[in-house]
């Protein structure tokens, strides 16, 4: 029985998501397995049943499209047969490599691509869970309050840690504060946070901060990532913050943008998106077997085998890179290449050929007409992993000229248009809603002509920053002009909306802003929502947002309305 | 060429169990009987009289290398092509079970819609 290749990704799909569902469990397994051993090291069955289980995983990972969790794994099966062979108790050192690989595990088996809501490492009240699922049937939901990196804030006045925490969670920030020096080491030990702010001068002493990091710093495998605030800004104690690894120093009182730029670099764990390269070619075989070398590569892959399926693939797929079989039955590359130029939105997607052709003529053809590169089959695997590489590595840095505000680094107004009519066909497909925001600052000219247009620009940053933060991976957010902003949410209805938009507002609205000579104030927003299928083309939903963004503006601002009436 | 249709796959995963199997039936169209132990497979192979065997490495009892022994020591079973099916592939370890008569070796991960291209072509190489 030989099935046809569609039905075949159905099964494979369906397979990958039963074993994603299981992981946690098997994680939940081996953990468990593990802990027995540290308090019964000498059970050797134990032993060779956690082997067996982490070495399947290695092998079953990537083979169910999850090669990090193999890399993981076979991380893992190292220490362990390394501490098999010593028999004897796994040494501390060894303990923290295998725990951290095991939380490693368990962050990937409650990763985004699947939607294990009450997974297996739980730092969340059901609240905040509960809150999540209900806002978002999307499958980000988790990646979003998992992302939520603890900062321990070390400083004695309580009212300066108390302000620095409202700011901080502002921007998406679980902050727990310390308020004394006694006992910090362990404290921090055992919250192990994403990074810690100390303040440097204590009733202890003018630099007990400084001191006690330094003293905390020296006992670590690995440093501690820290800030200091501090009242005093001599060489002096600047110096003293470097000598205890401090990343950066900030004078009182605290420029919060600084901080946090400071903060999200610091944290920053994100890797860069993976490159999106999109497959056609009517050879199955060819055509996987390219996306082999491809995905070894670290870059993700579609498959396409009927060229009239680009189209399809080219919306909801979104590739940064086309590679194309030049011959294929129904309709060539050439036509095909011409068809996809023909559309504003891929105008400038790079088009690979790759063929058996080796006529000139034929290949010059194809360049004409819109294809970028021409590659002769067969290819070197080191050959097509560096053309593609470089391709998309060109393509995102130019476009990234052409597609984003050069302040803010969101969409601009175009491509955020260009989106939404794009990200609005896919809706009318998956038959999904979407909602469609328009948010603008309140009285911004106001900002500008009284503290300047730099102030200003730092206000606009500051909510660019907080959208970021707050909204989803999938939701697209654009600067649609000076003090006014776009966002489009994906599989959003206008009520869910308008909830996380509102947050943000109330969150916006908290955020302080600095001026020269350390002059105070906070600024609010607008914001205006309209959601397909209530509004069911790019223009109306467009033309209700502005509208509904006007009457929020019109009833005292710093309010959110949905369009067609409602105001919150 | 000699013919490749029946093949016993000897895998104690059984998540790798279900994608192997449907790779190798649905996409190469092979008759697969699966085995989640060696001494299952060595039960099995003479009865099913199996073209080729794929063979995993670390299983728990009976190992992939014990199981090969056993299956040279059986008349039925002596001169059945072997594939190592493992995710502990180094050059010396390749070059070690090749030694042991074993046709080739395929790394884990693999991917199931091309395992049975790659084991057609490891075919084609000695029976081609």
């Amino acid at each position: 029985m030989v099935s046809s290749p569609d039905c075949l990704r159905e099964q494979f799909k369906i397979l990958q998501k039963d074993y994603q569902q299981q992981l946690p469990s098997k994680i939940g397994h081996i953990s468990e397995i593990w802990y027995r051993l540290l308090r019964r090291p000498d059970r050797v069955a134990d032993w060779e049943k956690l082997h067996c289980l982490i070495h399947r995983m290695v092998g079953s990972g990537a083979t169910f499209g999850m090669s990090e969790l193999s890399e993981t794994a076979r991380r893992m099966e190292g220490y362990i047969t390394d501490m098999m062979a010593m028999k004897s108790h796994p040494t501390a050192a060894q303990q923290a490599l295998i725990n951290t690989v095991l939380d490693e595990l368990k962050q990937m088996a409650i990763g985004p691509q699947w939607q294990v809501i009450g997974g297996i490492v739980d730092q969340y009240s059901p609240e905040e869970k509960k809150e999540v699922k209900s806002r978002w049937r999307g499958e980000e939901s988790w990646r979003n309050v998992k992302s939520k990196k603890l900062i321990v804030l070390i400083e004695y006045d309580e009212e300066q840690a108390n302000d620095l925490r409202v700011q901080l969670s502002c921007f998406g920030y679980k902050i727990s504060t310390v308020k004394e020096l006694k006992g910090l080491k362990d404290a921090i030990e055992e919250m192990s946070p994403a990074a810690v702010i100390m303040d440097v001068m204590w009733p202890e002493g003018q630099m007990a901060g400084t001191e006690i990091i330094q003293e905390i710093q020296g006992s670590r495998n690995w440093p501690l990532p820290v800030l200091f605030i501090s009242a005093r800004d001599d060489l002096q104690a600047r110096l003293q913050a470097v000598r205890a690894g401090g990343a950066a120093y900030f004078h009182k009182p605290v420029d919060i943008g600084s901080l946090i730029d400071k903060l999200d670099s610091l944290t920053a764990h994100e890797t860069r998106e993976p490159h999106r390269i999109l497959i056609v070619d009517d050879e199955l075989i060819l055509a996987t077997y390219h996306a082999n070398i491809l995905g070894k590569a670290g870059m993700v892959t579609e498959v396409v085998t009927d060229p009239m399926q680009v189209m399809k693939s080219l919306v909801d797929f979104k590739p940064e890179l086309i590679l194309m079989d030049m011959y294929m039955p129904g309709c060539n590359g050439l036509e095909l290449a011409s068809v996809i130029r023909q559309q504003d939105a891929y105008v400038s997607i790079p088009i690979v050929f790759l063929s058996v052709e080796t006529n000139v003529e034929q290949q010059l053809t194809a360049m004409h007409l819109g294809g970028d590169e021409f590659l002769t089959k067969p290819i070197e695997a080191q050959h097509l992993i560096a053309e593609v590489k470089s391709r998309v590595e060109r393509s995102r840095i130019v476009s990234s000229f052409m597609e984003r505000d050069s302040l803010t680094g969101l969409l601009n107004h175009t491509k955020i248009k260009e989106r939404l009519s794009i990200e609005l066909t896919r809706a009318k497909r998956q038959q999904s809603p979407l909602a469609f925001a328009m948010i603008d600052i309140d009285c911004f000219k106001g900002v500008n002509d009284i503290f300047g247009h730099l102030i200003g620009d730092r206000v606009i940053k500051s909510l660019s920053r907080l959208l970021k933060q707050r909204l989803r991976k999938t939701d697209i957010i654009g600067r649609y002009g000076g003090e006014e902003f776009a966002v489009i949410l994906p599989d959003t209805d206008a009520i869910g909306a308008a909830k996380v938009l509102n947050e943000i507002r109330s969150g916006f609205a908290k955020v302080r802003q600095l001026a020269q000579d350390n002059h105070e104030f906070s600024v609010t927003f607008s914001c205006g929502v309209a959601a397909f299928p209530e509004y069911s083309d790019a223009n109306s939903l467009n033309e209700a947002a502005d509208k509904a963004l006007y009457q929020a503006k019109h009833s005292g601002r710093n309010q959110l309305a949905l369009a067609g009436g409602g105001l919150s | 060429m000699k013919p490749l249709t029946r093949i016993i796959l000897v895998e104690d995963d059984p998540d790798i169990q279900v994608v192997a199997r449907l790779g190798l039936e649905a996409v190469g169209g092979f008759t697969v009987k699966l085995c989640s132990s060696g001494s299952e497979a060595i039960e099995s192979a003479p009865d099913f009289a199996p073209d080729l065997i794929l063979l995993d490495v670390m299983m728990p009892g009976m190992d992939g290398l014990s199981t090969l022994k056993a299956l040279r020591e059986m008349p039925k079973t002596v001169e059945t092509p072997v594939i190592i099916l493992s995710a502990k592939v180094q050059t010396h370890e390749v070059a070690h079970y090749k030694e042991l008569g074993v046709l080739d070796v395929i790394s884990k991960p693999f991917d199931p819609m091309t395992l049975p291209a790659n084991i057609q072509n490891i075919w084609a190489q000695h029976y081609g």
